[in-house]
């Protein structure tokens, strides 16, 4: 027990290193600090949040809470048509929406790494008909795909995950495949070959270590996309009614006519926090690139 | 020769993924929860109507004669009949296309123009203010969510200030001669106006930052250093040569970016009764019309395709390297 | 009018690197005789191909000349105003570059490369430009169908052949070759320098051809410059410097480099050692930490460019033991022993 207390930072620490995350590009520094903000609001939102984001509230008068301005009788981002406060919904509205991106972003990232180490590091017809797959992948209009499918199973926010597991590895497949082509060109892989290296030592000894930091970068777009995508089939009314994500709420405020109402309280702020975690992967993707591609310079 | 050969191999690649796209769609419709009769007959037919497109789509015959009835029927272009509308869903469906395609296309040149400019002014000005400021909102827009852009843009522009119409393509009770004077007519652009805007302020940013960092690497070449030493002017220098370089790549994304676009469509005509193929997808899939919802996915997925083509094609006439070679 | 087309006086060239900044070229003085081909050489890093930019004066954004005079003509273009520059480049001076693959517009064909500069840089219309490509390329031995061919579809000897008929494109007076032969093969070196060398008298024009290959200088070279450390070490008539070397780098340059006529010279001997970082150079003579006959006052002194014989310039302080170095610097054992 003790040992593994002991060993288990150092091993934490060196995945951290291997992931070379961009600390110093300013930008980078600041998505890593939203996602930091939305990660700490997503698993302390019971404590944030002021009232239950589905609860039909009440005014001290017993009158329904519809419609307040940010601030009235102490809602402070307001309060929905139907009498319900915004701000705690944008606060549960984080969970959703991470629990989304991230698992969407690992399922993305890990099934395009096999995918991209598998065939580029065997080649033949395993590449090619991995490849093959990838343009088929490809040839899948991603949205659609997604209605259509969210539309067959029971409303759920694992549609989203589900979706962009079966396409959207596409793009991360070819770029690590290529980087693992890369690799392989460089002498290593065939020198530990002729050591007697088994395949799956060399790469999990050689070529993973390699390829993580772009895993880690497809990932950070992957987040963005998921949260992006799961906005706009909750908008488009395919989402789970059970959970609140911003884009139930901004289905809900459209469906309200907060738009005539100029409610801007209302569905500007998920707006803006759909903004700011999706541009957040970017930045730090921005850094990333900076740090890999050197040469691409600014 | 070898590359009329190249286009001619990726031509039968891409026929090949439209087949494989065809097959998963058909699977999925035939395959997923619920009765698969119901993904091509509507309950409330009357009994000869059913018994009609029974026959027609083989659906008492097993699932692989089925598959290829399905395939005889998509090559006639027979894509079955609308339960909503009563009527062919291909006729509907081509009827909404042009909708859908002067959307995309008129915001797409709008976004490639005001991207291509500002992304050789960005490289040109490389490490000023201006760059600092401008990449990362630049990036910001593409973080945005379509629909919420054009939900404020609604918001702003239509409800609070009255400048543009809600949504549709004409005002009600409008009537004209020719789907041509509809869409030339004042009307329509005003209508167009916004939701042509909310894509194309998303769009801007690829080919913004495409140009951007194109001519930054152009920029380095030698042919362009040599273009100074011949003393030509510098629009010369950087027009002519770093830019029309630079170019080649931005203009093979157009048509990727006509394929994207396409899908984004989806939610944009969704916000602005935009009536084009993304909102009947939408419509018919919420109102369980399997044939009409299959067949508005199936035409996303050809010009999807197809544009994935056309990039190849584009890029090959546009550079003499692979057009000489 | 004077003998000398151009002379460079006391030339320094700086790069802003980081806080610092490197002077790359440090005072650099030669001259170019009209008529004349005059040979820049030196390892890679000395300055040179710095040089031959500077006297363009489309340099690196982060490079400036920060002193010294380049006469050409009589004037000072150094500092003349960038309007009265950009109205001589091309049309005084011209320019062939290393790698006529980069340096040419992948997307225009060659004609509308030529017709580019003869248009718009010489004043031609179409149709005088038209006839002019067409004898550019008879110039230079392409037949003129190929006009219409884009860069990529030349071999490289032919794009260099371009890229001199280019060069030549508005009858300049000065013609700075930047390497132009180091990407070929020997075979097709030897043709395209014949070929520098017939038009050059044709045209009567003056040259300076930049190389780290000391064999293209005895090739073609009338004069000769030898650059060490952004200085010129050796200076003088290409027979002169190359038979009776003065300067213990041009000796060991010499023996290291195959002769491109193809006659054997023994064997080939490298000097040891790299250059020095210019953003700290040695102080005295910058040759020093290399140079087996270097004594105590080199460590500590800069050796002036004196004329041992009349044409003849050498920046040595042991230039007056010249005759006995040379037989020295002859044998093998002289530089590995240094080693």
């Amino acid at each position: 027990m003790h040992d593994l207390a002991l060993q288990k930072p150092g091993l934490v620490g060196r995945m951290f290193r291997s992931l070379k995350l961009p600390l110093s590009d300013p930008f980078a520094v600041f998505g890593l600090a939203v996602y930091a903000t939305f990660l700490l609001t997503a698993i302390f939102a019971d404590a944030i949040a002021p009232y239950d984001p589905t609860e039909i509230l009440y005014t001290p008068e017993y009158e329904l809470a519809s419609d307040l301005r940010p601030g009235e009788q102490g809602f402070i981002l307001g309060t929905t048509s139907l009498g319900r406060d915004i701000f705690s919904q944008i606060v549960y509205g984080t969970r959703s929406a991470l629990i989304i991106g991230i698992t969407a972003a690992f399922m993305v990232a890990l099934i395009g790494s096999v995918v991209g180490l598998v065939s580029g590091y065997f080649g033949g017809w395993v590449d090619a008909v991995l490849m093959r797959l990838a343009d088929i992948a490809f040839g899948i209009p991603f949205l659609p795909f997604v209605i259509v499918l969210a539309a067959f199973l029971e409303p759920s926010i694992w549609n989203v995950v589900l979706a962009m597991a079966l396409v959207l590895w596409r793009d991360t497949g070819r770029v690590i495949r290529s980087q693992v082509l890369t690799l392989r060109s460089r002498g290593y892989v065939d020198a530990a070959r002729v050591c007697g290296s088994s395949d799956l030592k060399i790469i999990l000894r050689h070529i993973a270590p390699n390829i993580l930091p772009l895993s880690f970068l497809y990932g950070s777009i992957a987040i963005g996309w998921a949260i992006l995508t799961e906005a706009s089939i909750s908008f488009l009314g395919f989402g789970d009614p059970q959970s609140i994500s911003w884009g139930y709420m901004l289905q809900d405020a459209f469906a309200s006519q907060a738009l005539a109402k100029q409610a801007y309280y209302w569905f500007v702020p998920p707006g803006i926090c759909i903004i700011l975690v999706v541009s957040a992967g970017f930045f730090i993707t921005r850094g990333y690139e900076n740090l890999l591609f050197p040469k691409l310079g600014r | 020769m070898s590359h009329l050969k190249a286009v001619a191999s990726r031509t039968l690649q891409l026929a090949l993924v439209l087949w494989a796209v065809v097959t998963i769609l058909f699977l999925m419709f035939r395959l997923m929860p619920g009765n698969p009769m119901a993904a091509y007959i509507d309950p409330t037919f009357t009994v000869e109507q059913q018994q009609a497109l029974m026959a027609q789509f083989g659906l008492d015959k097993p699932l692989w004669e089925q598959y290829f009835i399905y395939l005889g029927n998509l090559l006639q272009g027979e894509l079955g009949q609308s339960f909503r509308y009563r009527e062919p869903v291909a006729e509907r469906i081509f009827a909404l296309l042009p909708n859908t395609l002067i959307l995309t296309f008129s915001s797409l040149f709008v976004a490639y123009a005001f991207g291509i400019l500002a992304g050789a002014y960005l490289a040109w000005r490389r490490g000023s203010a201006v760059e600092n400021a401008a990449i990362p909102l630049v990036l910001m827009t593409r973080a945005m969510p379509e629909f919420w852009l054009g939900m404020v843009l609604l918001a702003v522009f239509s409800f609070w200030l009255g400048w543009f119409p809600a949504g549709g393509t004409r005002p009600a009770g409008a009537d004209y001669d020719s789907l041509w004077a509809l869409y030339t007519s004042r009307d329509f652009l005003s209508y167009l106006a916004l939701p042509a805007l909310t894509l194309a302020i998303y769009s801007q940013g690829l080919p913004l930052l495409l140009m951007r960092s194109n001519m930054l690497d152009v920029m380095k070449e030698d042919f362009v250093t040599m273009a100074r030493i011949k003393g030509l002017s510098n629009w010369t220098v950087v027009v002519r040569h770093a830019a029309r370089n630079a170019l080649l790549p931005v203009m093979t994304s157009f048509a990727i970016a006509v394929g994207y676009q396409l899908q984004g469509n989806v939610v944009v005509e969704s916000i602005f009764s935009w009536p084009g193929l993304g909102r009947e997808l939408v419509n018919a899939v919420s109102a369980s019309d399997y044939p009409l919802a299959q067949g508005a996915f199936l035409m996303i997925a050809v010009v999807v395709i197809l544009m994935n083509l056309i990039a190849d094609m584009l890029y090959a006439l546009l550079d003499p390297r692979i057009s000489h070679a | 009018m004077t003998a000398n087309l151009l002379s460079v006086r006391d030339l320094k060239v700086s790069y802003r690197v980081g806080n610092g900044h490197i002077d790359a070229v440090d005072g650099a003085s030669f001259d170019v005789p009209r008529g004349s081909i005059v040979g820049l050489v030196g390892e890679s890093g000395c300055g040179k191909t710095t040089v031959a930019r500077a006297l363009t004066r489309v340099i690196a954004d982060n490079a400036r000349i920060t002193g010294g005079q380049i006469l050409f003509d009589g004037k000072d273009i150094a500092a003349i105003p960038e309007r009265q520059m950009n109205a001589l480049r091309w049309r005084d001076i011209a320019f062939i570059p290393q790698s006529a693959m980069n340096s040419l517009d992948p997307v225009y064909t060659v004609e509308y490369q030529l017709n580019e500069v003869l248009r718009r840089r010489g004043g031609l219309s179409a149709r005088e430009a038209r006839m002019r490509c067409e004898s550019l390329f008879e110039m230079v031995g392409i037949e003129k169908g190929r006009l219409r061919d884009y860069p990529h579809q030349f071999s490289g000897g032919m794009r260099q052949r371009v890229a001199i008929a280019l060069a030549l494109a508005l009858n300049p007076k000065l013609v700075i070759a930047d390497e132009p032969v180091t990407a070929l093969d020997v075979i097709v070196q030897r043709q395209i320098l014949d070929q520098l060398r017939e038009l050059q008298t044709m045209l009567g024009i003056s040259v300076i051809l930049v190389t780290h290959d000391i064999s293209v200088v005895a090739y073609i070279c009338d004069r000769t410059v030898v650059m060490y450390a952004g200085r010129v070490a050796e200076a003088g008539p290409m027979a002169g410097v190359l038979t009776r070397p003065a300067h213990p780098y041009t000796m060991g340059l010499r023996n290291a480099f195959p002769d491109l006529a193809g006659a054997a010279s023994g064997t080939l001997t490298p000097i040891d050692g790299a250059p020095p970082n210019l953003a700290e150079p040695p102080p005295g003579c910058r040759f020093a930490p290399r140079c087996p006959f270097s004594i105590e006052v080199c460590s500590t002194e800069s050796p002036p460019l004196a004329e041992i014989v009349p044409d003849h310039r050498v920046a040595c302080h042991r230039a007056s033991e010249a005759p006995v170095l040379r037989e020295i610097a002859a044998r093998t054992e002289t530089w590995l022993a240094h080693a």
